[in-house]
């Protein structure tokens, strides 16, 4: 009987632990509705543009989700990838190839930085989806908070954006949530789109294309739609200064989808 | 007491396989590796490495490798655009003039961002109209791929609502092996170094 209850024993915890404990529940998307994105700057893009509806993920990718990817792809590890598709500064995050480490058990629900937008890309396909476009991630950030003690996003984000980063990065769900029901959309991390590159006019403007004389000359505030929305202003310059391969720590991603 | 200790034992075996399966699962080495395909001679930093086919104007599938071999200059375009690319064009037809090399020594390459009219047939219209020659090819492609080359020539653009494009301008050169040699921004620009780099590649 003894023997009995020691198989039984046995048995028992041998199911507990051989449950697979790295499988991660599939991220939930959110539906957003077909709608115009009123460009930030009003001459480079003189009609508003019709946005279709698609679907959003609710949080941004994290460490742990990330993980998953890179395990499956061999060429995304750290020590593998390619530098023309992801900097020096790739995952530099992380303890090794594959692994977060142990001691940043904090960070592993949070969102991945250090990861390049050919990467955020590879990914997004590899989960049969794609990187939101600027036009559908303003329209989708643009929704207000449900928390209505929450006066004004502007200040909330500009508020964000004037303390520095912390030296933990908080977990998702950690900010707002708006009312599309999408999390950390700003407050926690900056984000790569599909098109990040589109905005023309550089720090380095001479004048000499067209869209640089339409974007700046004259004085480029001019034709800022929103004078007041500064935090919309950063995000336009951030994207810009931005390169491809560029892996920085304070810059993830969520994927969008087609309806 | 030994039946105890036997149950230990096993329990601990099991929580030992546990923990180790868990770290498999989160952190450990996976076994089913993949190894990449091997790309040739390529050079890893080779814009050739972007591995999206395209169509050329005479509707042939072609990827970016096939121009190695050949210096490249390069130039991203749309053909309804009626103010910077006809000159961005005219800028590489004078590059093709001023170095005066033999055909067939080097690629002339014009890419649309314009994925949806720009089809091979508007592109052979638009050849012909400029009387682009046998080393020119022009590439359509895919949303996704012109984008990503794009992002790899640091060229920007941005499609508005009536669907034409705002872009900056730039000539990219590239060596025989996709490597970026040269690029130069501004329609109209100085390509002295541009062209003194593909003399330098032709000898």
């Amino acid at each position: 009987m003894k023997y009995l209850l020691t198989i039984l024993a046995t048995a028992f915890l041998g199911v507990i632990y051989a449950q697979p404990k790295g499988v991660l529940s599939e991220k939930k998307m959110v539906p957003i509705p077909a709608g115009i994105y009123d460009p930030f700057f009003i001459k480079t893009s003189p009609v508003p543009i019709k946005v279709a509806a698609f679907k959003l993920d609710e949080s941004a990718v994290t460490n742990l989700e990330y993980l998953e990817f890179v395990k499956a792809n061999p060429q995304w590890r750290r020590s593998k990838v390619n530098r023309l598709f992801a900097d020096s500064n790739y995952l530099r995050h992380w303890e090794s190839d594959v692994s977060i480490g142990i001691n940043n058990k904090d960070i592993y629900n949070s969102p991945v930085v250090h990861v390049s937008w050919f990467a955020a890309q590879a990914y997004a396909k590899w989960k049969n989806k794609r990187l939101p476009t600027v036009q559908e991630w303003e329209r989708a950030g643009i929704a207000p908070p449900k928390d209505s003690k929450i006066k004004s996003v502007v200040d909330y984000i500009a508020k964000w954006y004037s303390i520095p980063s912390p030296k933990v990065l908080p977990n998702i769900k950690s900010t707002y949530e708006n009312t599309y029901g999408l999390h950390d959309m700003h407050g926690l991390i900056w984000e790569w789109t599909f098109n990040f590159n589109s905005f023309i006019g550089t720090g380095d403007s001479r004048g000499n294309t067209e869209d640089e004389i339409k974007a700046f000359c004259a004085g480029g505030s001019i034709n800022v739609k929103d004078k007041s929305d500064y935090a919309g202003y950063l995000r336009f310059s951030y994207r810009v200064s931005l390169k491809g391969n560029f892996c920085i720590a304070n810059l993830g991603f969520r994927c969008a989808k087609d309806n | 007491m030994k039946s105890f200790l036997y149950t230990l034992f096993i329990c601990s075996i099991l929580i030992s396989c546990g923990s180790n399966e868990k770290k498999s699962a989160f952190e450990g080495e996976v076994m089913n590796e993949h190894p990449t395909a091997p790309v040739g001679t390529i050079p890893d930093q080779s814009i050739y490495m972007l591995t999206d086919s395209f169509q050329t104007q005479n509707n042939e599938k072609i990827i970016l490798k096939q121009f190695a071999g050949k210096p490249t200059v390069i130039g991203m375009i749309f053909t309804h655009c009626d103010y910077a690319c006809p000159r961005l064009t005219a800028d590489i037809k004078n590059i093709n003039k001023v170095l005066n090399a033999e055909e067939g020594k080097v690629n002339y390459v014009l890419i649309s961002f314009d994925t949806e009219r720009d089809t091979p047939d508007v592109l052979k219209k638009y050849a012909d109209n400029l009387r682009l020659g046998n080393d020119y090819t022009l590439l359509h492609g895919s949303e996704e791929a012109v984008r990503t080359l794009s992002i790899l020539l640091n060229v920007q653009f941005q499609k508005d609502a009536e669907g034409n494009f705002s872009h900056s301008n730039i000539i990219s050169v590239l060596d025989k092996e996709g490597l970026l040699v040269s690029q130069k921004e501004g329609l109209e620009a100085n390509h002295d170094l541009s062209i003194a780099s593909l003399k330098g590649m032709l000898k």
